[in-house]
């Protein structure tokens, strides 16, 4: 069953000088225990999706058009006051490099803890004790409730983000870039981590990050963003195996591959565009290598092409003969 | 553009051009600033004052034209002290050294701050150690007090109160220069300037300076402010030039001769807003500045 | 233990600048043109025998440097020379007697009312920015900013004693009167110190509105601001449980520096309204050319700014505990 529905939404970035169409007309669902990945290159769009769904956009941040439905209830249309109870119970957000996104003067303990005492009616002891609890689910000493943040290192302080998100056992986590400012090592743990903790507890999870390699080993299904918009979006082995759009294309190829044959980089030649005045047509046209002309002056529509298989890709021949299976 | 032309003039053109366009971009964003334009209106608006005083004043200020305490008409606009003297003509004449003693003070004062900050910072070793030192002394002692005690002894007068004024004033530039010159002093170009043999003074006046100046505009509005508070509060308190009347002396007469108990208003009012308009007008030109140098300040 | 090195630190840097207070305070009053010793014993106020046993106590008649030796030893002993203007009265008691008391109590309950007032109306305007709130609030903190102390204090005496008369116009205590109780005669004083507390808060509250305003303004672009909105907490949670607390932090350090200031304006309000206190003490020392009982405030005055300055330092170390653990 679907948990978060996310259909046609746009939010654009409303500057002095100019506008920026940073999200347009993303569409997604997320099933319950499922992990949903959301990749691509810094500024494609994640965060100000993930920050979309939150209703947390900086001043400037507007949504446009679209429905986010969670619990059967359309966030857009949610005033702030709503939002403020709905916020960390039925959805929470882990935030990357938590070095600054915890308090500094405030005790972690007391942090996790203010969100179940504003959301529920429980004593300040109480909430200290699920504190604790929640510190023991993802593998810290329950005695460091009463630590400062600057007392962690990286990898800890992550986990008192991990515990924090899920105080209020919200029914959608999101995680922007939750390993990516920590070493290999500390990343493995983090994600294996997170890993079990979806089992345990049945989470629905949205993984943001850049890195396809992440994604592989957490998520079950993956979102390709491009400019503001989802290219692709599918079950992560057959996105990763066989890759339909050119840009996912790319990008598995771009990962060097320790086991497999020597081969030399390849990279995307260009640019992700200025998103206050996106290329024509398909916004991946330019650095595409097969674009033709229809790709250059019409927005390719982002459809089914599948067992829960989209892409938004101009029905071209290379594409058809993929579809049909054969290798191009 | 001749490819006779030697290098170094090339190098001092670009320059040219460069600083032009950084004030022109900085004149850009300062007239967004509605303070900052008001601020820039209320100082000129003095300045002509003090400029025109002899052709704007009704009478001479030191002339005994009337009564004494006489209120507010048309003849005498702020109406008289008490001696008969013209409040008006007195407040007019009064911004020439108002002005003049906060403008001289305060560049005395970002001069010696500012050397002091120079050699501090780029020195460093035990000289920065011992200044920093005294520094900090003049910062935390209270300057009111202090100067009053300087005051009194070296003795009345307006060239003692600059140099009163100076003497304590110059630690908040000193230290500002001092961690810009410091933090300056590690970047490439100071090295690569060494490196090619220029001397210390060269490579402080060539590259230091120039890049230290920005801030040091934006703290000279502030020291303005605090020279023409300064001159106000010692001259009320009586130690200015009788004979060329600040709009703080002006008050210390009307304090001595019971303005307040009396109800004067017309000889209290007016000095003290003069003040207030042309401290604010500097203050709204060093907020606007802050603003814009201090990018974290910016909308966000 | 990281705490402890910082105390001893910053302790050891107090004691430093103290020392440096104590040698200017020699010398400043030894470069007066003419007679150096005139600032001790010089005046003819000063009794033939008195004159004697000055000479004695501070080695006028000795090098410099005797004297110098003479002079800390007579710090240390609490001699700080005798009166000019009061004759024969020992510096010290003029000076820690009644008037450091009203001094004290004018200066600590004006820096505290304008420090609530600043930190709460300041979070307040950051949080509404640009509203009329804060732009009416902004323009008066810049309009008493601007305003000379002196001329604030007469305008309050012109609008409220003279014409309203609701405040007396000078001193401390009504004169000649007496009292039935300690009520009737703290309600004198207060009353009596209203004008000057009024004048003293207004002109220090705008400062403090703008830096507490500032500084909330660079916490909101902080991190774990959009974690807290993020948890869905209150507006009034998040402002004045998150904001507040780290924008505090640097007012701490802010308000040893103001103490500073304080001095300043509280000389300057105690002149405007004969309140009887050190400030006042410094005018008038000043104007009769007491220059013992100046050189003695000079060093009362650098050690309650420096110990003002210390204490800051502790109290930021117990309220920042990055430095604490």
């Amino acid at each position: 069953m679907d948990v978060l529905e996310v259909k046609d939404l746009t939010t654009h970035f409303f500057m002095h000088e100019a506008v920026a169409r940073a999200v347009e007309n993303v569409s997604f669902t997320l099933k319950k225990g499922e992990t949903l990945g959301l990749a691509g290159e810094s500024g494609c769009g994640k965060t100000t999706t993930a920050l979309s769904i939150m209703k947390l956009l900086p001043p400037g941040g507007r949504i446009l058009n679209g429905e986010i439905i969670l619990d059967e209830e359309d966030l857009v249309k949610k005033t702030d006051r709503e939002m403020k109870d709905i916020r960390w119970k039925k959805v929470s957000i882990v935030f990357q490099g938590a070095m600054n996104a915890l308090n500094p003067v405030i005790r972690v303990g007391n942090q996790v803890a203010e969100a179940i005492i504003e959301k529920e009616n429980v004593t300040k002891g109480e909430a200290l004790r699920r504190a604790g609890s929640l510190f023991e689910l993802v593998g810290l000493d329950s005695s460091r409730v009463t630590n400062y943040p600057h007392e962690f290192s990286g990898g800890m302080r992550q986990r008192v983000m991990i515990a924090m998100a899920l105080a209020c056992n919200p029914t959608v986590v999101i995680a922007d870039e939750p390993v990516t400012a920590l070493d290999v090592v500390v990343q493995t743990r983090i994600l294996e981590l997170l890993k079990e903790l979806q089992r345990k507890l049945s989470l629905s999870v949205i993984l943001i990050t850049h890195d396809l390699s992440v994604i592989a080993e957490t998520c079950d299904r993956v979102a390709i963003m491009y400019a503001g918009k989802i290219v692709e979006l599918g079950n992560v082995v057959d996105v990763y195996k066989k890759p339909l759009h050119p840009y996912t294309e790319a990008l598995i190829t771009a990962f060097p591959s320790i086991a497999g044959e020597k081969r030399r980089f390849s990279s995307i030649p260009g640019d992700p565009p200025d998103l206050t005045s996106p290329p024509s047509g398909c916004r991946f046209h330019p650095r595409c290598p097969w674009q033709d002309e229809t790709c250059r002056t019409q927005d390719p529509e982002y459809r089914s092409v599948g067992l829960d298989h989209y892409v938004a890709c101009h029905p071209t021949e290379r594409l058809r003969a993929k579809l049909r299976g054969e290798r191009v | 553009m001749t490819a006779q032309e030697p290098a170094a003039l090339q190098i001092t053109e670009d320059r040219f051009w460069v600083y032009r366009r950084k004030l022109r971009d900085f004149w850009k964003l300062y007239r967004r600033s509605s303070l900052g334009k008001l601020g820039l209106v209320v100082v000129l608006f003095f300045v002509i004052i003090a400029i025109a005083a002899p052709w704007i004043a009704p009478f001479d200020p030191f002339a005994f034209v009337g009564d004494p305490f006489l209120k507010p008409s048309s003849t005498y606009i702020f109406g008289t002290d008490q001696v008969g003297r013209d409040i008006f003509s007195r407040v007019i004449y009064g911004t020439r050294v108002s002005l003049l003693v906060g403008l001289v003070a305060s560049a005395m004062t970002i001069g010696l701050g500012s050397v002091i900050g120079l050699v501090s910072g780029y020195l460093g070793g035990w000289i920065d150690n011992v200044l920093m030192r005294i520094t900090d002394l003049f910062i935390i002692l209270p300057a009111l007090p202090l100067m009053l005690i300087m005051a009194s002894i070296l003795g009345k007068g307006i060239m003692n109160i600059i140099i009163v004024i100076t003497v304590i004033g110059w630690t908040a530039t000193a230290r500002m220069v001092r961690s810009q010159t410091m933090s300056l002093k590690e970047r490439p170009f100071t090295e690569a300037s060494r490196a090619i043999g220029s001397t210390d003074l060269h490579t402080i006046a060539r590259h230091i300076v120039p890049n230290v100046f920005p801030l040091v505009f934006a703290n000279g509005m502030i020291a303005i402010v605090d020279a023409i508070l300064s001159e106000a509060g010692l001259s009320f308190l009586g130690f200015g030039d009788p004979s060329s009347p600040s709009w703080g002396m002006v008050l210390h007469f009307a304090d001595t001769a019971g303005a307040t108990v009396n109800g004067y208003w017309w000889y209290i009012v007016p000095p003290g807003i003069c003040i207030m308009l042309l401290v604010m007008g500097f203050a709204f030109i060093s907020y606007s500045t802050d603003q814009i140098l201090n990018p974290r300040l910016r909308r966000r | 233990m990281v705490m402890r090195d910082y105390l001893l630190k910053r302790g050891a840097s107090a004691l430093v600048t103290l020392g440096l207070a104590v040698v200017l305070n020699f010398f400043l009053f030894r470069i007066m043109p003419g007679d150096p010793t005139r600032t001790v014993v010089g005046d003819f106020r000063v009794a033939p025998e008195a004159r004697k046993i000055l000479i004695h106590q501070f080695g006028l008649d000795q090098p410099l440097w005797v004297q110098f030796l003479l002079y800390l030893q007579n710090l240390l002993m609490g001699n700080l020379g005798v009166s000019f203007q009061y004759r024969g009265t020992a510096v010290a008691s003029i000076i820690f007697g009644r008037r450091l008391f009203n001094t004290f109590i004018l200066m600590g309950s004006s820096i505290a009312v304008a420090l609530i007032i600043g930190i709460v109306v300041g979070t307040i305007a950051a949080w509404k920015r640009e509203s009329k709130f804060d732009v009416f609030t902004v323009i008066f903190s810049l309009v008493t900013y601007s305003m000379p102390v002196f001329w604030l204090g007469m305008l309050i005496i012109l609008v409220f004693g003279y014409y309203l008369g609701s405040i007396p116009i000078a001193g401390t205590i009504s004169v000649g009167l007496t009292y039935s109780n300690i009520f009737e005669y703290a309600a004198d004083y207060l009353h009596h110190m209203t004008g000057p507390f009024v004048t003293l808060t207004l002109s220090f509250v705008g400062y403090y509105f703008i830096i507490m305003r500032d500084s909330i303004l660079d916490v909101f672009t902080e991190d774990y601001m959009l974690t807290a909105k993020a948890k869905g907490l209150s507006d009034r949670k998040i402002l004045f449980r998150h904001a507040m607390r780290n924008a505090t932090l640097p007012m701490v350090s802010l308000i040893a520096v103001e103490v500073t200031y304080l001095f300043g304006g509280a000389t300057m309000t105690e002149t405007v309204f004969s309140w009887y206190g050190i400030g006042r003490l410094i005018y008038e020392a000043v104007v009769m050319a007491d220059y013992p009982v100046l050189q003695g405030i000079f060093i009362v005055m650098a050690v309650l700014v420096i110990t003002a300055n210390f204490c800051a330092d502790i109290a930021y170390a117990f309220l920042d505990p990055r430095i604490r653990y």
